[in-house]
């Protein structure tokens, strides 16, 4: 019998929180479950929409921290 | 060109760095900027405001790494991530009182986006659904939008979650559950597309 999932479970299981057995049940559990594969399928969309919408510093501000780190010095005690 | 065989991990960049190596700290920004960023940009809410304290994020990762603060056992990206955190915490909760001015000098905030190449039309639509998510999740109760962003941008598990808020794994699961579920709402409300070919 395949084991029932949670909504919890499978935000788990696409954040790859889930152990190897885990996933190997609710893969399962995807493939008979359609209401689950639903979810499923919403849940990885809202990831790679958010993943898209990842925004970029300008190259201003990147070219500032570049050249604040060639410029500062501090001198690290080192211990060998 | 790096690819997964050749792409060096954060720590032999980092240590690198600290012996004098420019090149492997560019790497590092280059690797990370947009994930910092966006952390950033989630809890300021502004642009500019983000672009300053992203140079402060890094101006205090420069000064611990050369003078060999830096502690190795922790990983880099989720070291800088809590420095952003704990910095755009700090400019948000004052920013409450006293709201910043946005100048008319800079771009437009989601001009600085990345997209993935397509028609103009794809790439318009994308834009448009990523901007209104982006103003979807700021509309989310605090403690969800802060799982959220904890779980999704700054990538810390929900063990790690619970134990800087202070709350059980469960709960950290059930807010990240309800923030998903109302984005989702959200978005249908918005009539924001559900298009299956994103997942191409």
């Amino acid at each position: 019998m395949t084991k029932i999932f949670t909504h919890d479970d499978l935000i788990r299981y696409v954040y790859e929180e889930t152990e190897p057995e885990e996933n190997r049940q609710i893969k399962l559990a995807l493939n008979e479950d359609m209401e689950l594969l639903d979810q499923y399928h919403e849940l990885l969309w809202l990831k790679k929409q958010m993943d898209g919408g990842m925004m970029n510093p300008s190259e201003k501000t990147i070219n500032t921290i570049l050249e604040y780190s060639k410029a500062v010095n501090l001198h690290p005690v080192k211990e060998d | 060109m790096n690819n997964q065989k050749t792409m060096l991990e954060d720590s032999k960049l980092v240590s690198q760095y600290i012996n004098g190596n420019e090149v492997a700290f560019e790497e590092l920004v280059n690797r990370h900027k947009s994930r910092i960023f966006t952390t950033i940009y989630m809890i300021v809410k502004d642009q500019y405001v983000a672009e300053d304290l992203m140079q402060e994020v890094f101006i205090k990762a420069i000064r611990t790494l050369k003078s060999g603060r830096y502690n190795e056992e922790g990983k880099f990206l989720p070291w800088i991530l809590r420095i952003a955190h704990n910095l755009a915490i700090d400019k948000f909760r004052k920013n409450k009182r006293y709201p910043t001015i946005v100048m008319d000098d800079g771009n437009s905030v989601f001009e600085t986006l990345e997209f993935a190449e397509g028609t103009f039309e794809d790439i318009q639509m994308k834009k448009d659904v990523h901007k209104s998510l982006r103003k979807l999740i700021q509309e989310l109760p605090e403690a969800q939008k802060q799982v959220l962003i904890m779980r999704h941008y700054m990538d810390m598990s929900f063990k790690e979650i619970s134990d800087q808020t202070g709350v059980s794994i469960n709960t950290a699961l059930g807010r990240m559950r309800y923030a998903l579920i109302n984005l989702r709402k959200k978005m249908q409300q918005y009539n924001i597309a559900y298009d299956q070919n994103f997942y191409s």
